[in-house]
């Protein structure tokens, strides 16, 4: 059979954000693929070094577009501990609130992705109407939909809005209630079954191999490993939820370990909602204008628990204006760059989207 | 004669406007299931009229003629299709199988254009829709053939007023697993989920269409428009008992087409060998045991 050479973007439905997969296929089985990246390629980690650490705030959330908080926890997180500074406890909680609504907007996201690649458009549609509501409250709370720039190094850029834990009980609450439908159109729904169970697996040792964290894994080896709970930052320790994992990780088991993360993430926030003190929201990182800070010499690699795995910020500072080097750790490089390489052959070219997304592919990470 | 084909075309033309209007008052009723507004019900209109005023893009001469091909061999079939008991072009000729036979020049006039475009998404599209169209067509056309042994006849008009004549008994309710069978092959046809293979956008990047833009594709609009026309009515007039007036045949057209869109909308697509697998499991038995219980045992509800 002819070998035919096939393109899975940059401009393809199946395709998500800046990148391409390049597909050699034999009928409908994929021979040989590779990604294709670089097209966001906007020299992250170098603009942070000739940015101050300030102006950095600004700059971060870009690198993943999908999830831009996880960014600014990882960098105001490393540039605390570089200062050796403790933030008000308030603050703690209220970013908690922030990462949780940024993974259930992912998930949603995501879930709603998988409607894309198996043509369940109904699907996606429900989810980004919920996702919408989320960035409503992001707007609410930042002034800002997508890119917050809302948890700077020492607390949080302001208090949180009157009233606004009313609007989250009120979007928790049909969330939860509509949770079950959800399910049912999407990971019960027949169709799409036939098209998740047992297609593109991920054995255990291809995890160890390639360096794939969160859910990626935790579906794979079956144990807890999440960073909130394993080396517990913010005030996660103090909060009481469990670790969706599975023994078997396939399409179907990674879809049901991220809705069953989403109601993990609803119990979270309501938990810190109740839990969160009156105080401060905020410390000031030096004296005088803010562009001057300058932060102690060393390095430090701050980590956070994104919705697609371990995320994180290699900092180094000589003492200067600027960051003299920072290296991100996309949480997608390994299944995005590396396992579509060495494991979308041998699967068909249906497939190939339902691993962007199932996986969790965030192209800008991996040009960073 | 000269009439007839005048006739034929205006059939083929009220086709057109009738599906076009009923696909766009469902591009809402899709849009509220989906929590959205939709477009205004003339969108599918303004688009197919926007791309007949562009330019367009040749990939060679098989590209064009297939495009054309495609329209005309569609507009053809269209024109032997009955409306009403006494609306027919040509009433000698509304026979089943003129349907089966010409209605492949279109889709084959489509084949060629797209694999004339040189795309290798468009040949895997091309070649999915073979794939389903002899998936779906094996369970349809026992049940069309038992349906035809009952009635004694293959002409639509016939087979319509057969069910008038027989109390208004629809085959759809006469022959229960025939008529499910025949509305899943139908959903198979009109390219819904979750048999909607060869278009299948985030595979294939929609397949067949990928390469046309401009003229060829609002003329390959007007051809999906009329092909649809024809299969939906087909089934109305095979199962739904015809229409006696063109009232009745409009409300049975949009609550068949709703119906599937509606379906539809719930649905993930298949890949392709879970089509052919579908098919030549369910539809296929439950096709097999209808013909045997309505022509062996003679029970027909």
């Amino acid at each position: 059979m002819k070998e035919m050479k096939l393109f899975l973007g940059p401009q393809h439905p199946g395709m998500h954000g800046n990148a391409a997969v390049h597909m050699y296929v034999e009928g409908d089985m994929i021979v040989k693929a590779f990604l294709l990246p670089g097209m966001l390629h906007r020299g992250f980690e170098k603009g942070m070094e000739r940015h101050t650490w300030v102006n950095n705030i600004g700059l971060i959330p870009r690198v993943c577009v999908v999830e831009p908080d996880i960014n600014e926890m990882a960098f105001a997180q490393g540039v605390e501990m570089l200062l050796g500074m403790e933030i008000p406890e308030r603050a703690h909680y209220i970013r908690m609130i922030i990462l949780e609504l940024a993974r259930l907007s992912t998930h949603l996201m995501a879930y709603g992705g998988l409607g894309s690649p198996t043509g369940l458009y109904t699907l996606m549609y429900h989810a980004h109407t919920d996702r919408n509501t989320i960035l409503n409250i992001f707007e609410k709370i930042t002034g800002h939909r997508v890119y917050h720039m809302y948890i700077v190094p020492g607390g949080v850029r302001k208090d949180l809005p009157v009233g606004i834990e009313k609007d989250i009980h009120a979007f928790l609450d049909d969330l939860e209630n509509r949770y079950e439908e959800y399910r049912d159109l999407g990971i019960n729904n027949p169709t799409i079954l036939a098209r998740i169970t047992n297609t593109i697996e991920l054995p255990a040792e291809v995890v160890w191999e390639l360096g794939v964290t969160g859910i990626g894994m935790r579906s794979a080896v079956n144990k807890e490993y999440d960073l909130r709970k394993v080396i517990p930052y913010a005030r996660y320790d103090k909060i009481d939820f469990t670790v969706p994992i599975a023994d078997y990780s396939d399409a179907k088991s990674r879809v049901d370990c991220k809705l069953q993360e989403v109601v993990q993430s609803i119990n979270i926030i309501r938990q810190c909602l109740v839990k969160m003190p009156e105080g401060e929201v905020k410390l000031p990182l030096g004296r005088g204008q803010s562009m001057r800070w300058t932060v102690p010499k060393g390095h430090v690699y701050s980590v956070v628990e994104s919705s697609r795995g371990e995320f994180g910020y290699y900092m180094v500072s000589d003492g200067g204006l600027n960051p003299y080097r920072v290296g991100v750790r996309g949480a997608s490089y390994p299944q995005g760059l590396l396992g579509i390489e060495k494991y979308l052959p041998g699967t068909r070219i249906d497939d190939a989207a339902l691993w962007v997304d199932t996986m969790g592919v965030c192209s800008p990470e991996i040009d960073r | 004669m000269i009439t007839g084909i005048l006739f034929g075309i205006g059939v083929a033309f009220f086709g057109f406007v009738l599906q076009t209007s009923i696909a766009g008052v469902n591009r809402k009723v899709v849009a509220r299931v989906q929590k959205r507004y939709g477009p205004k019900w003339y969108q599918e209109f303004l688009d197919i009229f926007k791309l007949l005023s562009k330019r367009s893009v040749t990939h060679g001469w098989v590209f064009d003629f297939g495009v054309i091909m495609a329209l005309g061999g569609i507009i053809g079939t269209a024109m032997f299709m009955p409306i009403t008991q006494n609306l027919i072009a040509f009433p000698e000729y509304d026979n089943f199988f003129i349907f089966v036979y010409l209605i492949a020049v279109g889709m084959l006039g489509m084949a060629m254009s797209a694999s004339g475009s040189g795309n290798p998404l468009a040949s895997i599209g091309v070649m999915r829709a073979l794939t389903t169209m002899l998936a779906y067509e094996v369970p349809f056309m026992i049940v069309v053939l038992t349906i035809i042994k009952l009635t004694g006849t293959s002409s639509l008009s016939e087979i319509a007023a057969f069910q008038q004549l027989a109390g208004n008994n629809w085959f759809f309710i006469a022959l229960p697993l025939g008529g499910i069978v025949g509305l899943m092959s139908l959903m198979g046809m009109v390219g819904k989920k979750p048999f909607e293979t060869h278009i299948a956008p985030a595979e294939i990047a929609s397949g067949p269409m990928v390469e046309y833009g401009g003229k060829q594709l609002g003329m390959l609009f007007i051809m999906h428009e009329i092909t649809v026309f024809i299969e939906v009515s087909l089934f109305v007039h095979l199962f739904l008992g015809g229409a006696d007036n063109i009232i009745f045949f409009v409300i049975k057209y949009f609550a068949v087409y709703t119906t599937i869109n509606i379906i539809s909308s719930v649905y993930g697509r298949f890949k392709i060998d879970q089509v052919v697998l579908f098919f030549y499991k369910w539809p296929i038995t439950m096709a097999i045991v209808q013909a045997f219980i309505a022509i062996y045992l003679g029970w027909v509800i």
